[in-house]
């Protein structure tokens, strides 16, 4: 037999964790958006943006096409991977410490 | 300033400094005054905004401050505000108190002892009076007795038994917590005249007020665990009653499932006896709430609706044990389990960053209460003789324990309207 209990999860407790990681997912897929649309809107409003020279004569916006957002994606990404895999573990696991049906470590209390 | 936003306050300085450093520096040509500050405010926003949405490890517990820290220009109010005597009269509280305070009191040694034995000696003499051993001075015991100070000016009337001990003159006044002599505080010098009474008298009178906020602090512990106890106890006999008559049920017609009731019951009791400390991770408190509701939906069936609402960031900020429980018990046992058609229960937990709060919001769509049924609840009062009402000391223990833990930084509401429901409302500093 099958000894676990995490198994038995209720509807409720899955719905639970199905809105909180949707709920992660929507927050940084709103940080995603806002990130990529801002590069056009900043090359349209703000000269600054690629006409100035920061390092090795290249503009600010050429710098963040060409390393910037690759870092952000991926900085984006392995936070998301990282909040999802930690809320699913925070509210799908059985105990919070101990397995489940283990007996108190007091003597006499054991079974 | 806590320790989380002390680390807020300097990412947020380091996000200007990099902000400034890359619009002005760095760059040709600089970028402008408005646009920059645009820059920073829309960091900062995200710095803020996003401070307590990346989850947060466990944070292992915070060391006291060390209060030798200030030895440089000390001044009495300074040595006041740090004493270590705050915690009790403890053989470590006493060393690192005699060391504070011999500058002050112009001795040359100074001890402390407790009514039997010496807890702490600095100076010359401290090669025979030692640290824990039993009180050799007649002085002291003139003290003890006489509960007020006592100076000697001449080292007959110390009344040391080694022969060659230097101390020659010595002023001993008792500690004192509240009428009780719980000990004395010792200032000798080698020279024959001795150190100023008053200023003596003075900070026996400050040690021994530190003395008795330590008790009274120690006081407030004893009630605060005792109120924790209280409803780690009072889990409802009928609560388990109940429990172990649907499993019996169940034990014929669906084995399997009475096993993982049994299995989920013994992690209910589980965690309400391990619960040591005052708070817990959510997360903690939030799967002893589903533990306790997988329970009650087995005996109520689809009666007991329930549905979770909560934020990811609120998963792993601290909160009291053993509060939220109580109050989704209380939603269970008065709003829905008089309802025919039964009714929801819905747990909701959010974090505000800008405020810094959690709330917590218990709320259930059954009978509600009376208002006078609410002001029993809220007063702890129990019901009369011979019903099977559950009583509302859960919910007035929490409160008490609310109050004791937050003093007034905190809010605890119970709205409720006969035949819509109730509604309590809960919010507490992030932690």
């Amino acid at each position: 037999m099958d000894d676990d209990v995490d198994a038995g999860h209720t509807p409720a407790e899955v719905d639970a964790t199905f809105r909180t990681l949707r709920r992660v997912a929507v927050g940084y897929f709103v940080v995603f958006l806002l990130a990529v649309a801002a590069f056009p809107v900043l090359t349209l409003t703000l000269d600054w943006w690629s006409q100035a020279r920061l390092a090795g004569g290249m503009s600010p916006g050429f710098l963040v096409a060409a390393f910037g957002l690759y870092v952000f994606f991926a900085v984006l990404g392995i936070a998301v991977a990282r909040l999802s895999s930690a809320v699913e573990h925070r509210m799908l696991d059985g105990t919070p410490e101990g397995s489940p049906g283990e007996a108190l470590d007091e003597p006499g209390e054991r079974p | 300033m806590r320790g989380g936003s002390r680390l807020l306050a300097g990412v947020l300085v380091g996000t200007w400094a990099a902000v400034y450093l890359v619009t002005q520096v760095l760059v040709v040509p600089p970028l402008g005054v408005l646009p920059t500050l645009a820059a920073g405010l829309v960091v900062s926003t995200v710095v803020v905004l996003g401070y307590p949405s990346a989850l947060r490890g466990p944070r292992g517990p915070r060391r006291p401050r060390d209060p030798r820290g200030v030895r440089d220009g000390l001044t009495i109010a300074a040595a006041g505000r740090s004493m270590p005597l705050r915690n009790g009269l403890t053989p470590d509280a006493a060393r690192r108190t005699a060391e504070l305070i011999r500058p002050l009191l112009g001795g040359d040694a100074i001890a402390i002892t407790d009514t039997e034995q010496v807890l702490a000696f600095v100076g010359p003499g401290s090669d025979h009076h030692h640290v824990g051993g039993t009180l050799q001075t007649r002085v002291s015991r003139l003290a003890l007795d006489k509960k007020r100070t006592v100076v000697m000016h001449a080292r007959d009337g110390i009344g040391c038994p080694e022969p060659g001990c230097p101390l020659r003159t010595a002023v001993v006044a008792p500690l004192a917590v509240a009428d009780r002599v719980v000990g004395t505080l010792k200032v000798y010098r080698v020279h024959d005249e001795p150190a100023p009474r008053v200023l003596v008298d003075d900070m026996a009178s400050m040690l021994s007020l530190h003395l008795e906020l330590a008790e009274m602090d120690r006081e407030s512990h004893l009630a605060s665990d005792a109120k924790l106890d209280a409803l780690r106890a009072q889990i409802n006999p009928h609560f388990l009653f109940n429990i172990l008559n649907t499993i019996a049920s169940k034990s014929r017609t669906d084995p399997e499932e009475s096993r993982q009731l049994l299995l989920r019951l013994s992690d209910f009791f589980r965690y309400a006896v391990r619960q040591d400390g005052h708070f817990a991770e959510f997360s903690q408190e939030y799967f002893f709430v589903r533990t306790y509701v997988s329970l009650e939906q087995a005996r109520f069936g689809d009666r007991l609706r329930v549905r979770y609402d909560l934020d990811p960031q609120v998963l792993t900020s601290r909160v009291p044990v053993l509060v939220i429980q109580p109050i989704v018990e209380n939603a269970v046992k008065h709003g829905i389990a008089d309802s025919v058609t039964g009714g929801t229960v819905q747990l909701r937990a959010r974090v505000d960053p800008l405020t810094r709060t959690t709330s917590i919001r218990v709320s259930d769509d059954g009978v509600g209460m009376a208002p006078e049924v609410l002001e029993r609840l809220l007063a702890g009062e129990r019901p009369g003789a011979g019903s099977t009402q559950h009583s509302g000391v859960g919910l007035w223990n929490i409160s008490q324990r609310l109050d004791s833990l937050f003093g007034d930084r905190y809010s605890f509401d119970v709205a409720s309207t006969p035949g819509k429901g109730t509604t309590v409302d809960l919010r507490i500093p992030l932690r």
